[in-house]
């Protein structure tokens, strides 16, 4: 016999985990699954400062944690490190296997399955990574105390992340194709000010190389075409995200660059599956955005289930 | 901290547990501070029971064991190395997304 739920909420980021609280206060039994720890990618980020309700800058991994405690309060149950082996999101009820072992059942399923880090693909990319390459700098910052790296990219995350690492390495130069940030002018200014972080502009990466862990970044600098070898400890890749959208493949036909499209209430053509946060065709993806988005698939669904 | 199917490890017995061990072996390096590691752990120990007596996996702390980390390559939390017979026998896995059944057919592919 499976377990039923009303709501099952698929990944634990912040749209998930506040559709899980509006779903659990709403009296809807209530299952959020993550293949990781909640949090989604605020877990990873090392600060968040624009989150309203905090006036000091709140640790990724705290609010991620209070997220999922504030969720759990209310009776959403959050099952942690569980892989989805099956899944019939167009049935009713809609039906997901677990790790191969058991099945659920939910009459309502809310897609909140997030992003993952952009890879650069260029070549050596895959080789090294985690001989060199990393995507995620509070994961292994540490693993590069008095080195010198290199940060791709120039929006919000390569920036704040960069400095982040000048905690730990000797030095870090952000390497990005145009000749300005695209990050918050607050957090600009902040690393303009460091001197542990250089900037190489106007310049992409276009390939890594090294024997057994990467030694050497190779890098085109666009107005001249010139290719240059940097010797590097290092390459942290902050260049954007992809849609986690493979789990819908086979139910709804997906716009441009894999993202889903959804009413404003969060509505996908599937009846009582809804999808919230950064899978969705928006203009702007943020963790207040991905609150909101979880809010509203959350009590559409409840108005569904009634 | 061991589990009942996960031994830790640390740098002086990597030639004995890992390079001399008579069964393919599964060397999970992790850090504190690390959710990928956290999100890991569960699966790692779900696998590891799985295989009991079949494959052995070990566990060995980065920030204890720099120098082996260093030696083999390791810059990232976590990495999964696959040993057979003193040899690395299958890529490595490195991240947050190591799935389940990807760690489960690697270990059956060392197994055949």
């Amino acid at each position: 016999m499976s377990e039923r739920y009303d709501v099952a909420v698929i990944g634990a980021g912040p749209a998930g985990l506040a559709a899980a609280i509006y779903a659990a206060r709403a009296r809807l039994r209530t299952l959020v699954l993550d293949e990781s720890i909640p949090g989604g990618q605020v877990k990873t980020t090392h600060k968040v400062s624009n989150y309203p309700g905090f006036p000091e800058d709140v640790k990724g991994a705290d609010l991620a944690a209070a997220f999922a405690a504030q969720a759990e309060r209310f009776g959403a149950k959050i099952r942690r490190s569980v892989e989805i082996t099956k899944h019939d999101l167009a049935a009713t009820p809609k039906t997901l296997e677990l790790d191969e072992e058991e099945t659920v059942e939910a009459r309502a399923v809310i897609v909140a399955t997030g992003a993952k880090p952009r890879p650069l693909g260029v070549p050596g990319e895959d080789l090294f990574k985690g001989r060199g390459i990393s995507y995620c700098a509070t994961c292994d910052g540490a693993y590069f105390e008095d080195k010198d790296i290199h940060v791709i990219g120039g929006g919000n995350s390569a920036v704040e992340e960069s400095l982040f690492l000048t905690q730990f390495a000797r030095s870090v130069t952000v390497v990005h194709q145009f000749m300005e940030l695209q990050a918050e002018p607050a957090s600009v200014q902040e690393a303009l000010a460091n001197p542990k972080i250089h900037f190489l502009l106007g310049h992409e990466p276009r390939g890594f190389q090294g024997e057994a862990a990467l030694e050497r970044l190779e890098v085109e600098e666009l107005a001249t075409k010139e290719r240059k070898q940097l010797r590097t400890d290092g390459v942290f890749v902050f260049i954007g995200m992809i849609p986690r959208t493979d789990l819908l493949r086979p139910y709804l036909p997906l716009a441009q660059g894999g993202y889903v499209e959804t009413t404003d209430a969060m509505e996908t053509k599937v009846p009582g599956l809804y999808a919230a946060g950064d899978i969705r065709v928006k203009r702007f993806r943020q963790i207040t955005t991905a609150v909101a988005d979880g809010t509203i698939a959350a009590l559409a669904a409840q108005k569904y289930l009634h | 901290m061991s589990s009942t199917y996960v031994k830790e490890i640390g740098a002086a017995e990597f030639e004995q547990e890992v390079l001399a061990a008579a069964e393919p072996v599964v060397l999970d390096f992790f850090s504190t501070e690390c959710p990928p590691c956290e999100a890991l752990a569960p699966k790692f120990d779900a696998v590891a029971e799985q295989f009991a007596g079949k494959a052995r996996f070990l566990k060995v702390f980065r920030q204890g064991n720099r120098e082996l980390a260093t030696r083999l390559g390791v810059t990232g939390s976590p990495t999964l190395l696959f040993f057979k017979a003193g040899r690395e026998v299958a890529a490595r896995m490195t991240g947050e997304d190591i799935k389940r059944t990807a760690l489960k057919a690697a270990v059956e592919g060392m197994l055949t």
